[in-house]
């Protein structure tokens, strides 16, 4: 039982850090962007790259993943997003086709097999009878001191609130000022940077693969269908339903149906409430 | 000279021309307002200002040229605009909409933020109301209040009174007349009733399919059988 928490709660921590960057394109960029999942990839990679192939600090691959996921959301933003101007299949499937060239690029470079991350904090505590990887409770730690300071960076600052205004009326966020490019080039940046943290931790979760990008994609579309778009809080609530409800799977049914339940939650929830558990009808 | 001068405003949306070379000159301090039927291009006017149409033309605003700029410059150079539909953030507080007013006028907020209250008590008791659950009244408080705190010189209102209760239409009358005696704000609202509109403005456009038709003082204006003829309906 006690393991079942301490293991759900980690799992989930580590989900809301993966969904909160594509929920924040979603609810302000207003944009399904289905190469997510390659900003894990990447980080990932880049993390394995400098940090266990070239030796360099781990804290130097961890920021290094960073910044080339922010880089990443930017060149997204500015050579696909904006000249395509709000055509939602095109977006969707330009972004899909990205990930996949990512992925073939990934395997160019490091072939197909699949990798082992060094943990970034080696050793395990065990509490209760469960085992807590250092590196799991890290994960956990740091996304939620991540999603708290989002959160007062969404709802407190000048930039932050500027996000919400321009995805919810873009001419009044124009006549008070606010240069809607810049705001999203900002959230793209963020979403870049906050999906790469998220892959560095996914991939010591889990392993290393060229693949790698396509459940954390499943997962974040789950948890912004589910929650609703547009709530922070929102998200953070479904990622804890989801990765508690895979674990309770994991342990007392079978492992093969983890994300079994997750998709017939998405649909149950696209049919019974379609703006999801905590989401607006519309923005 | 004018403070604010339009001349020759064209403005296009797609092939479809709105305004036909327009031209307006308000000086600083004054009220005016633009009078025209539905769809006879007040709104674009508005919004060309802003910067939110394809124009040519020049507009000016003291010495700055606002045309070419886009909204964020020219709300910088001290235009705030109150829009017909309020454009309000609707889920937000009526307080985080003022706020998001005060984007480019950080220095200023404490200043703003008690002008606005002072006009609008109603904006402060209501201040963590969010704006989508408000009446339309309350609404065009917030959509005035979020304009005054991007610091205006000039402020562009549209249609101040629509769908506004008679007492709901005095009131902000009565806060436009004292932002321009109390703060020296220079005001261009936009009205369909041209009784409303003389009873605030000092001078009168009269805008018909685009272009101006007529234009002068409130008190040339007030027996002129062209303008009894189209808006007083008697």
């Amino acid at each position: 039982m006690t393991q079942i928490i301490i293991q759900g709660l980690l799992l989930s921590g580590l989900y809301a850090l993966i969904a909160m960057g594509f929920t924040l394109i979603f609810s302000i960029g207003r944009v399904l962007n289905l190469a997510y999942g390659a900003y894990l990839l990447i980080g990932g990679y880049v993390y394995f790259y400098f940090a266990q192939m070239m030796g360099m600090p781990k804290l130097v691959g961890v920021l290094l993943a960073v910044i080339v996921g922010a880089a990443m959301g930017l060149a997204k933003y500015r050579m696909i997003v904006k000249p395509l101007k709000g055509d939602h299949v095109a977006i969707e499937i330009s972004t899909l086709i990205l990930a996949i060239v990512l992925q073939s690029g990934v395997i160019l470079a490091f072939g197909d097999s699949s990798k082992i991350l060094l943990p970034i904090i080696p050793g395990v505590e065990r509490l209760a009878g469960a085992t807590i990887p250092y590196s799991n409770l890290l994960a956990a730690i740091v996304s939620w001191a991540i999603l708290i300071s989002l959160y007062f960076f969404v709802n407190k600052t000048h930039t932050g609130r500027a996000m919400q205004a321009v995805s919810m009326d873009a001419k009044g966020a124009a006549i008070s000022g606010i240069d809607s490019d810049r705001i999203n080039m900002i959230t793209w940046g963020i979403s870049g940077a906050l999906g790469a943290l998220a892959g560095v931790f996914f991939a010591s979760y889990t392993q290393l693969t060229p693949s790698m990008w396509v459940a954390p994609l499943i997962i974040s579309v789950a948890i912004v269908i589910v929650g609703g778009i547009g709530s922070i809080i929102g998200t953070l609530i479904v990622a804890h339903i989801i990765g508690f409800m895979e674990i309770i799977v994991t342990a007392m049914i079978a492992p093969e149906l983890r994300g079994v339940f997750t998709m017939v939650l998405i649909i149950g929830v696209l049919v019974i409430r379609p703006q999801g558990l905590f989401g607006r009808e519309e923005l | 000279m004018g403070f604010l001068t339009v001349e020759n405003l064209s403005a296009f949306y797609g092939k479809a021309q709105a305004l036909h070379k327009v031209n307006i000159s308000v000086a600083q301090g004054e009220i005016i307002a633009i009078v025209g039927a539905n769809g006879a291009g007040k709104s674009t006017l508005l919004d060309s200002i802003m910067g939110l149409t394809k124009t040519t033309g020049v507009i000016k605003l003291g010495d700055n040229v606002l045309t070419g700029l886009g909204s964020p410059a020219i709300v910088r150079l001290g235009v705030g605009y109150a829009t017909e539909r309020f454009n309000l953030f609707p889920y937000m507080t009526v307080r985080d909409n003022l706020m998001v007013g005060a984007y480019t006028a950080r220095d200023d907020i404490e200043r703003n933020l008690d002008m606005v209250h002072k006009l609008f008590p109603r904006l402060e008791e209501r201040e963590n109301q969010e704006t989508m659950t408000q009446s339309g009244g309350e609404r065009q408080m917030v959509s005035l209040g979020r304009a005054l705190m991007t610091s205006p010189k000039l402020l562009l209102v549209d249609e101040p009174t629509i769908g506004l209760a008679p007492k709901v239409c005095l009131e902000i009358a009565e806060v436009l007349r004292r932002l321009r005696d109390e703060f020296g704000t220079t005001i261009v609202i936009t009205e369909q009733n041209a009784n409303f509109a003389m009873t605030l403005a000092e001078r009168l456009y009269v805008l018909e399919a685009g272009a101006v038709q007529i234009e002068g003082t409130v008190e040339s204006l007030r027996d002129d059988p062209k303008l009894t003829e189209a808006y007083f309906g008697h």
